[in-house]
């Protein structure tokens, strides 16, 4: 994405334009625009008009509008065509630009008026790459928000990897990027198992066919020649994985497809997983063999702190030093007791402003008391499986029982709530 | 039973291009059924079938392989093949476990990786055996064999070291006895296996004993239900009988009996012939000519030749062109066989390995979110609400999430101890909502066929595993529909 200008004042007031360049400036929009906010974009709108003679002429005009937002929708899989394209595209090798698949829809009445629109009158945006929009917020730019926009604007971001999940007779074609994982394509094939009555050919035959269309499904769903992808993984359970990737070698030499073969060999990566799901991302990213080469990605990272070797062994561990939970986490920070906060962005596209600014409140103060704060980006397994745990967790700095904090506070409550009674019976008494 | 045939008598208009006709109206069927069954074993021999489990290469598939050689269902012919293949891989020593292990993959690396289904008779039992991987990465496959049988035989290999590192944390042995008890087997035999290579030593026999017996009880057996027994599968010692010198060393301390004889007294476990009819499909394959055939194992009711049968999840049905029960074509099946189906008029997209059978006037319900009373196994994270993990019942696994942790339940008493806990730790019973996880592009999660366990039993038992690790096993409470 590219910042094409920027006045914020240091209350917070002002607006940004941007320029979103592919499917990841789509997930970073969506995760800036909230409701409320006033976007102006350019737009295509049908335009009616009545001539004198009483006949009606439409035409399409291409203008920049400004809304009031009242929606914003995101869908990471776009047209299936345009996949296919880029596909087509990337083989050849022509173009390194990613076309966007990914789609931004934003609606609200037109707060702007000019000579074909009328004020109010609603439309939706159809965010495009490469063409600029501008936002402005409705109760200033948080720090969040400011830190999103600085993030995305980061050029040259970093690994692109393609992963394929899969199983016998199953895979799942994954993109990876810094804020997403795609998942491009999936294949699933019935393979007749070994029996006593059918012997073992039927199996043999339904494996071939699988490799087949695995191979099919390779090349058009991984853009393997592309520069910008670092690493292909090959993750599955069992030795699916050596066979599938014996097949993508042999058949690349078969067919005399040079680069794939190329590809092939430099860059993928086998680790073994699980489960063939394509939540076993998660166990991808945290093998040895991935962490060494994606260690200072987003995504890597995420993975790390979720995984075993932070919260969930923590959890494991020492119980009271890890919560998760809006209520009890907001307990912790209120004690200064969050060493790492895990939050995902689902939290702050909340659509009522006051939880936004709740959560906002409570990263801010991990971060004053030098805390580590760790949003999770929901497109990705590792932010799925965090939204699962009710989107926000922490570890302390030192344990805490809920229990007794939950006292405490009840206690507090009840006391507030006496003196209130007191000084109601008070002040009956005095009258 | 054939001339039972010749009163035939049809009970729905057959259409012209369907051949097969039903043969019974269902309360003969059923009369006929339990008739069958209450003979079995007088003269004929009691079916029963049976998972064999234990950790990598404790010599599973040797030791059915061998088995199936000595009661005379593994041909000569086929034995010098597998003798000559093995010893031209370089690898003599899996030339038994080639009778089970057929897919060259599994040859080549020299491990099993997907249930081998094969048949085997006693003097007075028909037994189905299911040869169970031992690597955990194929655990699912085993869970899918487990699932489909009545008793458990364990092979555990006595040699120094291996005994331990497969009973030991992380090995399989534990968490297979683990598997087969959750999913309902109750009878287990224990076989003692690769005896000859510690020298036939009683005493590491009995050590071993010693050492699985308590784990047993703890994990549910009944003492008077397990049975343990010394063999060496290689040479074939004490499997059907204790003759030759292999076995000299063995007879001086050990004469009780054989693998076989043990067999041969395994209980039928009680078949409810009257409830709906539920067949969770096991191996999808092409018969010969049209239609599909379709393996599974009868979790209730009965089902005839002629039948249309509705395959669930999908919107298929197709008739039952024959049945088959142990390579023998049969009129009828009936709940707990293990039965090949040969279905016509269907499409073979629709039916998938998981799907389940039933009658189109009593469908199994569709849910994707239900509760359930889980144990939960000895691990190391503790279950969360949110947790993803994935979620197995008979031969489907999908991914899931424990939505909501609604109670912690004391085991004994089935008193709730504190509800809405915040982790289930290792040990705990526990009450807890579990959610299917959308996968494929839309993100709605597509329902699995699921009963609750007081409907049908077999139905209603659900394995939980995380991270290549079994967590917590239960039954099916309640279903949202």
């Amino acid at each position: 994405m590219k910042l094409v200008s920027r006045h914020i004042d240091k209350h917070g007031a002002g607006h940004v334009t941007l320029r979103p360049e592919d499917d990841e400036d789509m997930w970073h929009l969506y995760n800036l625009i909230q409701k409320g906010d006033s976007v102006r974009a350019p737009a295509v709108r049908r335009v009616q008009s009545v001539t004198s003679t009483g006949s009606t002429e439409s035409h399409r005009v291409r203008l920049n509008l400004t809304l009031d937002v009242i929606k914003v929708e995101f869908s990471a899989s776009g047209a299936p065509g345009a996949a296919a394209q880029d596909a087509a595209a990337d083989q050849t090798g022509s173009s390194s630009a990613t076309a966007t698949t990914a789609t931004l829809h934003i609606s609200g009445p037109v707060t702007s008026e000019n000579q074909h629109v009328r004020l109010g009158a609603y439309h939706t945006l159809d965010i495009e790459a490469n063409r600029d929009v501008r936002i402005e917020k409705a109760d200033g730019w948080d720090s969040i928000a400011i830190s999103r926009v600085e993030e995305a604007i980061v050029p040259g971001r970093g690994a692109e990897v393609g992963a394929v999940v899969c199983g016998e007779g199953t895979a799942a074609f994954c993109l990876l990027s810094q804020h997403m994982t795609l998942v491009t394509h999936r294949i699933s094939m019935p393979i007749p198992r070994k029996s006593a009555s059918s012997g073992a050919s039927q199996h043999e035959k339904g494996l071939q066919k699988f490799y087949a269309t695995l191979y099919d499904s390779f090349v058009r769903h991984i853009p393997f020649g592309n520069v910008g992808l670092k690493a292909i993984v090959i993750a599955s359970p069992g030795w699916v994985r050596d066979a599938v990737f014996d097949h993508l070698v042999s058949e690349s030499s078969r067919r005399g497809d040079k680069q794939l073969h190329k590809a092939l060999k430099e860059k993928v990566i086998k680790v073994h997983v699980s489960s063939a799901h394509v939540h076993s991302l998660v166990e991808v990213l945290k093998s040895p063999e991935i962490a060494t080469q994606l260690k200072e990605t987003k995504f890597a990272r995420e993975g790390i702190v979720l995984d075993k070797h932070v919260f969930f062994k923590m959890l494991g561990s020492d119980e009271m030093r890890a919560w998760y939970g809006p209520d009890h986490v907001c307990l912790a920070a209120d004690r200064g007791a969050i060493g790492v906060l895990l939050i995902s962005d689902d939290l702050f596209r909340a659509s009522d402003p006051t939880t936004r600014k709740k959560y906002v409140a409570v990263v801010e103060a991990v971060q004053q008391k030098g805390g580590e704060v760790v949003i999770f980006s929901s497109m990705h397994e590792s932010g799925q499986q965090l939204n699962q745990l009710t989107g926000i967790a922490a570890i302390l700095t030192f344990p805490l029982d809920i229990e007794v904090v939950e006292a405490e506070e009840r206690e507090e409550e009840e006391r507030k709530k006496l003196e209130a009674e007191e000084k109601e019976a008070g002040n009956e008494y005095h009258t | 039973m054939e001339g039972l045939n010749l009163n035939q008598k049809d009970d729905t208009p057959g259409t012209p291009e369907e051949p097969p006709k039903i043969t019974y109206a269902r309360e003969k069927l059923l009369e006929e059924a339990r008739r069958s069954l209450a003979a079995e074993g007088q003269h004929d021999r009691k079916g029963i079938s049976i998972v064999v489990i234990g950790h990598v290469d404790a010599g599973k598939s040797t030791l059915m392989g061998r088995l199936l050689y000595e009661s005379g269902r593994l041909d000569e012919k086929t034995r010098r093949a597998n003798e000559h293949g093995s010893s031209k891989a370089g690898k003599s020593s899996f030339s038994w476990a080639w009778g089970l292990d057929g897919t060259t993959e599994e040859r080549e690396r020299g491990i099993t990786m997907d249930i081998a289904q094969q048949s085997l008779t006693t003097p007075h039992r028909q037994i189905t055996v299911l040869d169970a991987p031992g690597h955990k990465d194929f655990i699912p496959n085993m869970i899918s064999g487990a699932s489909q049988a009545d008793c458990a035989l364990l092979v555990v290999d006595s040699a120094t070291g291996e005994f331990e590192a497969g009973f030991d944390r992380g090995g399989q042995t534990r968490e297979h006895l683990l598997l087969v008890r959750s999913l309902g087997v109750s009878q287990v035999i224990v076989a003692i296996n690769k005896l000859d290579q510690v020298e036939w030593s009683r005493a590491r026999y009995e050590e071993i004993c010693a050492l699985l017996r308590p784990f047993l009880v703890q994990t549910g057996f009944h003492p008077s239900k397990t049975k343990f027994v010394p063999v060496g599968a290689m040479q074939g010692v004490n499997l059907a009988a204790r003759e030759g010198d292999d076995a000299k060393e063995l007879n001086e301390w050990y004469s009780g009996p054989t693998l076989v004889d043990l067999l041969d007294i395994l209980e039928a476990p009680t078949r409810d012939i009257t409830a709906p009819l539920r067949i969770p499909v096991s191996n999808v394959f092409k018969s010969q000519g049209s239609g599909i055939a379709v393996a599974g194992r009868l979790c209730g009711g009965v089902v005839q030749v002629g039948e249309r049968l509705r395959v669930l999840p999908g919107d298929e049905s197709g008739t039952v062109k024959s049945i088959e029960i142990e390579d023998s074509s049969v009129p009828w099946a009936a709940a707990g066989s293990n039965a090949v189906l040969y279905l016509t008029g269907i499409d073979p997209v629709n039916v998938s390995i998981g799907s389940v059978l039933c009658t189109p006037a009593d469908l199994v319900p569709l849910t994707t979110r239900f509760t359930a009373r889980i144990i939960v196994f000895d691990i190391q994270v503790p279950i969360t609400a949110g947790a993803s993990v994935e979620l197995y019942h008979h031969s489907r696994d999908v991914p899931a999430t424990t939505v909501k942790l609604i109670s912690t339940i004391d085991r004994a008493s089935g008193k709730v101890i504190k509800s809405n806990p915040r982790v289930l730790t290792k040990g705990t019973s526990a009450e807890v909502q579990i959610a299917l996880r959308p996968t494929g592009s839309t993100n709605i999660a597509r329902g699995i066929p699921l009963e609750s366990f007081a409907v049908n039993k077999d139905m209603g038992r659900i394995l939980i595993r995380r991270g290549g690790e079994t967590i917590a096993a239960g039954v099916v409470l309640d279903i949202f529909s």
